[in-house]
């Protein structure tokens, strides 16, 4: 059957076309290594994977390995085991994740969030965070952009320099295929002045700014913190939504909006039931403390449905059925989810059978709509 | 509208803020800078005794990280509520943050001779 008349017959079974996958993680086979044609000889030795990896790359301390989930692990596997083939980890292949994410569960556009760059935020010198973002970026282009027309990337910037970020974001915004900016979550949170001129560049090539959890969360100093260090993965894992909130109530509070009035923030994964009752409390607490942010001008919640959009997976269960579409309610799902599967990982959430308890017209708006309207043109 | 002095101009020097009761209603007279202003002493959020908060100038809207104090322009002065510290303008009992839903009853208060007079 023919692309064509296979995507009609998806038509009149009624199931939705065009749908945008906003959290899709394209992995490295090799670990740093596979960056070694993206980077300077200089930085390969810098970074210590100029040579082969002999047996001294299997200790620490004889070469940089990217700040990941170390301490936390998940004994099923953090990926989909039929997502790998012989030789083959998942989501290294663009080929044939095109085949097995896009064609197998009729999705029509993947934004790529940095597979396993997501906790370079983590790293002490900002130099070879800044370094790895961009070889990571040509690397993203060449072996997926250029591979399948389908696929659609976020630039990954350090976010230890803003200002070495900008002159990455200036270097690619223009490239093929890229529609946002990738900032890895830092110590820092994101409504200080610290971000500003990332958020500048950011608006400026009206590229929204995504953030996504990466396993570095109060594992290294320079992570984001949570509250208190969970013992076991699953603690972890479901508690990932505290430094999300945080950012988010950082945000608003410093007024990141109304200095930069077209900046749209992505929360990748880090869940939005919670958003609910965050943005109640905050608008009712600012009516009594607005005075201390003066420039908070509008109800908080208002700033959240402009500028916040949230991603769907790990997409919500309730214990009953009904409460899905309250919730959604609740939180404007209709302005404020994007659709994802979080391909390859093991959490993977396929667009019909995830979202089959939202209404048809509601689970256009967050696999088509809004993602559209989100990324503009440049999907 | 009834009109009822509710005592000599003395009694209520500039800064000063009494609560009364007339025809059965809890009524707060504040004198702000030698302007007098009668609000209803309930706050239309949680009905606490909203004219025993505290009266100020206002932060006004500005860029972030910057703070512009209204200083004692009649426009933005307010009342405090003791619970929520919600603000509501003293010169019409506007909430300052949901205006359009949210507002406080005011009364006509003024001087007349040396008496001050209530109309509720």
């Amino acid at each position: 059957m023919s692309t064509q008349t296979k995507a009609a017959a998806e038509r009149d079974d009624g199931r939705l076309t065009g749908i945008v996958d906003s959290d899709v993680h394209p992995n490295f086979a090799n670990g740093l290594r596979d960056l070694n044609p993206y980077m300077s000889e200089t930085w390969r030795q810098r970074l210590g994977i100029g040579g082969g990896a002999d047996w001294t790359s299997r200790f620490a301390a004889a070469s940089y390995v990217l700040p990941l989930d170390y301490l936390y692990i998940n004994t099923a596997g953090a990926y989909r085991s039929d997502a790998a083939r012989e030789d083959m980890a998942p989501a290294t292949d663009a080929a044939f994740t095109a085949e097995h994410l896009l064609d197998a569960h009729g999705i029509d556009r993947a934004v790529l969030i940095a597979g396993h760059l997501l906790g370079i935020g983590a790293f002490p010198d900002p130099d070879v965070a800044a370094t790895v973002a961009s070889a990571y970026n040509e690397w993203m282009i060449e072996r997926w952009l250029q591979v399948d027309q389908r696929y659609r990337g976020a630039l990954v910037v350090a976010p230890q320099d803003p200002e070495a970020a900008v002159r990455e974001i200036e270097r690619v915004a223009g490239r093929p295929g890229i529609v946002a900016v990738f900032m890895p979550l830092h110590e820092i949170l994101m409504g200080e002045r610290h971000y500003n001129p990332i958020y500048e560049a950011a608006q400026r090539h009206a590229l929204p700014v995504v953030v996504h959890p990466s396993g570095t969360e109060n594992v290294f100093a320079r992570a984001p913190r949570m509250a208190g260090t969970p013992t076991y993965y699953i603690e972890w894992h479901t508690a990932l939504a505290q430094i999300h909130q945080s950012n988010l109530l950082s945000l608003i509070c410093h007024g990141v909006f109304e200095r930069f009035p077209e900046l749209k923030v992505v929360i990748a994964e880090g869940g939005f039931a919670w958003a609910a009752e965050t943005m109640w409390k905050l608008d009712r607490d600012w009516q009594g403390l607005r005075d201390e942010v003066p420039w908070v001008k509008r109800p908080p919640s208002e700033y959240v449905r402009e500028h916040v959009r949230f991603t769907t997976q790990p997409f919500v269960e309730p214990h009953k059925r009904e409460h899905v579409a309250t919730l959604l309610e609740m939180v404007y799902a209709e302005e404020t989810l994007l659709y994802s599967s979080d391909y390859p990982h093991w959490d993977f959430d396929d667009p019909h059978r995830a979202l089959a308890s939202v209404s048809p017209e509601l689970r256009r708006r967050i696999c088509v709509d809004n993602p559209r309207r989100l990324y503009g043109d440049r999907l | 509208m009834t009109k009822h002095v509710i005592g000599s101009v003395d009694a209520f020097p500039p800064g000063s803020s009494q609560v009364i009761d007339v025809s059965g209603r809890s009524v707060g007279v504040f004198n702000d800078g030698g302007r007098l202003h009668a609000l209803r002493n309930v706050c239309p959020h949680h009905g606490a005794p909203l004219c025993r908060g505290s009266v100020s100038g206002l932060m006004l809207p500005s860029r972030p990280h910057e703070y512009r104090y209204s200083g004692d322009a009649e426009e933005h002065r307010v009342l405090r509520c003791p619970w929520h510290g919600y603000e509501f303008r003293l010169v019409d009992g506007t909430s300052v943050t949901n205006p359009a839903r949210m507002r406080v009853k005011t009364y006509k208060v003024e001087v007349e001779g040396d008496e001050v007079v209530l109309y509720v």
